[in-house]
């Protein structure tokens, strides 16, 4: 028994699940970090308790990456890091098709405001209660999501000069 | 309009002032490349700063998408174009985390070795803008100048060009350096470390320069982790956190360093801490030439001539010269990864200037944003 519960929670993820254990997730590990998944429901409080719980302590948001999964829906992967016990974990969060909505982080981690901007212009992602949900890296009138597997690659170019680009173009 | 002396007398309360908003940018030589930041003034101190980026972006991410591992390779080193090979080295180490490629000892030894004598060209660069920036005009610039010429002359005859090699491979390195390099990099080496003295002497023997810059802008400790900072604006805090220590890398756990940190994270410190990781970076080069063996392969011989990457999963941090510069890969088969993302370390310390600026000077403002260090070729990707 204890021998599985270590396998279905490897390395950092068995502490997440001991002092975290009412929040449903489920834990897997790849070449370098740790992955928590959870549903977009819960993801909030699974943040806040790895942020604010002593034993865990995950105070620097790293990285935030947004995938486009196609039929899967969109995908939003955290990184997190804890300077005060120098453990790393990553955490995925899949929204269903056609509701991508994923609560914000801004209120807990500062840095997490501009990721959220860019992995929102990139895919489409809509972040819940971002202070200031505009377009970062891209033009601001501009309503593509250029990192969508459906938006091609050339594609972009022909931009350059269309005055009304609010007019919508679906990819 | 004539003043009557009733009106001439009223007190300063009484003056409607009015916010003013000043736009810096995108083309501004204080914004290191095409940046712009809409500053709103009350008087001579800024009450607001709106960042505005994404002039330079080229769509790094969607590119790597839709070409081969091995394609990809020139885009990288394009992101911080000050230090092409901490780049090419994030990427290759990406490609290699997701394929299980080996790298051969004498391989990684020359990645570290070239990646340390970007870092310190970076912060070269770095010394003469900020000066520029504080106020010596071009001195700084050119003294600057002169090491990273000769930094570069050496990549030429390494790789072949000088500020993009895409001397890495995944696997490895593209060729063996060339003859005689041990002497051009020990000649390279005693300049840098006469350079570094010069720029001490310029710059930090400068009292309008130390007055200017200490006591500006200090961040705690706890600000920086919260905005997301890394790399030398962390270590100016007082924070010794450093990837090449905290979650070694390539050959860095051999390698003996010490991690220099600052105090106030004014900026100041942030100066201070990129001259002694200059010094740490000499230390690491000799290292390097040291501990390398003398022959052996420098390129993985078993890779097959088109990568093809089944599936796998990986977030690289490495040391960049601006901070943790992470990639996060993801292959689904295929020749093409499913997904590159760049944790770019200019970008998460860029989002963190309207809180840096905010309650300074006009005049202080482009002072805190040039010892940020961005390269805008990173923020943007």
């Amino acid at each position: 028994m204890s021998n599985e519960t270590a396998t279905a929670y490897p390395g950092v993820a068995a502490l997440v699940h001991k002092h975290l254990g009412k929040i449903p997730f489920t834990a897997s590990k790849h070449s370098t970090d740790v992955v928590l998944h959870v549903a977009p429901d819960h993801f909030l409080e699974l943040v806040r308790g790895l942020k604010e719980r002593r034993e865990l302590a995950f105070d620097f948001l790293r990285n935030v990456t947004a995938i486009d999964m196609t039929e899967e829906g969109l995908r939003a992967v955290y990184h997190f890091y804890s300077f005060k016990h120098h453990h790393s974990l990553q955490v995925d969060v899949n929204t269903p098709p056609g509701n991508p909505h994923i609560p914000s982080l801004t209120a807990l981690y500062s840095a997490a405001n501009w990721h959220e901007r860019e992995a929102a212009e990139m895919v489409g992602l809509v972040f819940d209660g971002h202070p200031n949900p505009k377009n970062l890296l891209l033009d601001e009138d501009v309503r593509i999501h250029p990192l969508l597997k459906a938006h091609p690659l050339q594609k972009a170019e022909l931009f350059q000069g269309i005055e009304d680009t609010s007019a919508g173009f679906k990819f | 309009m004539t003043v009557w002396p009733e009106e001439r007398t009223a007190s300063i309360d009484s003056f409607n002032t009015v916010d003013m908003t000043i736009n810096v940018g995108p083309q501004h030589p204080a914004t290191h490349g095409v940046f712009r930041m809409v500053l709103t003034v009350d008087g001579e101190v800024v009450v607001d700063c709106e960042p505005y980026i994404g002039y330079l972006h080229r769509g790094l991410e969607k590119l790597t998408e839709n070409h081969d591992y091995r394609q990809s390779m020139g885009w990288w080193d394009r992101t911080d174009y000050l230090a092409g090979i901490c780049c090419e080295q994030a990427y290759c180490m990406a490609v290699e985390k997701l394929g299980n490629i080996e790298v051969p000892e004498r391989a990684e030894y020359i990645r570290v070795m070239m990646a340390e004598l970007s870092r310190i060209l970076s912060h070269f660069m770095f010394f003469g803008a900020f000066g520029a920036d504080v106020g010596s005009f071009g001195t700084s610039f050119i003294y600057a100048w002169r090491e990273r010429e000769r930094i570069y002359d050496f990549f030429e005859e390494v790789a072949g060009d000088r500020m993009f090699p895409t001397y890495l491979r995944p696997g490895g390195v593209q060729m063996d350096l060339p003859d005689g390099w041990e002497k051009r990099v020990n000649e390279i080496l005693g300049h840098i470390e006469q350079g570094l003295e010069d720029f001490d002497g310029l710059l930090t023997g400068n009292e309008i320069f130390v007055e200017r810059c200490r006591g500006l802008s200090p961040v705690s400790k706890e600000q920086a982790i919260d905005w997301g900072l890394s790399g030398p604006m962390i270590r100016a805090t007082g924070l010794a956190h450093d990837i090449r220590r905290a979650e070694p890398y390539s050959v860095y756990d051999r390698l003996q360093f010490n991690i220099p940190t600052g105090k106030n994270g004014d900026v100041f410190d942030r100066y201070m801490v990129r001259m002694a990781e200059a010094y740490q970076s000499t230390k690491i080069v000799r290292q390097c030439m040291e501990q390398m063996p003398n022959s052996g392969l420098v390129l993985n011989p078993d890779l097959p001539k088109t990568l093809r990457i089944d599936e796998g999963e990986c977030y690289v941090r490495t040391e960049g010269t601006k901070g943790e510069y992470g990639v996060y890969g993801l292959a689904r088969g295929g020749n093409k990864p499913y997904r590159m993302k760049l944790r770019s370390p200019s970008f998460c310390n860029l989002s963190a200037l309207k809180q840096m600026v905010v309650g300074h000077y006009v005049a202080d403002a482009v002072i805190i944003l040039g010892s940020l260090d961005i390269v805008l070729g990173e923020v943007d990707k």
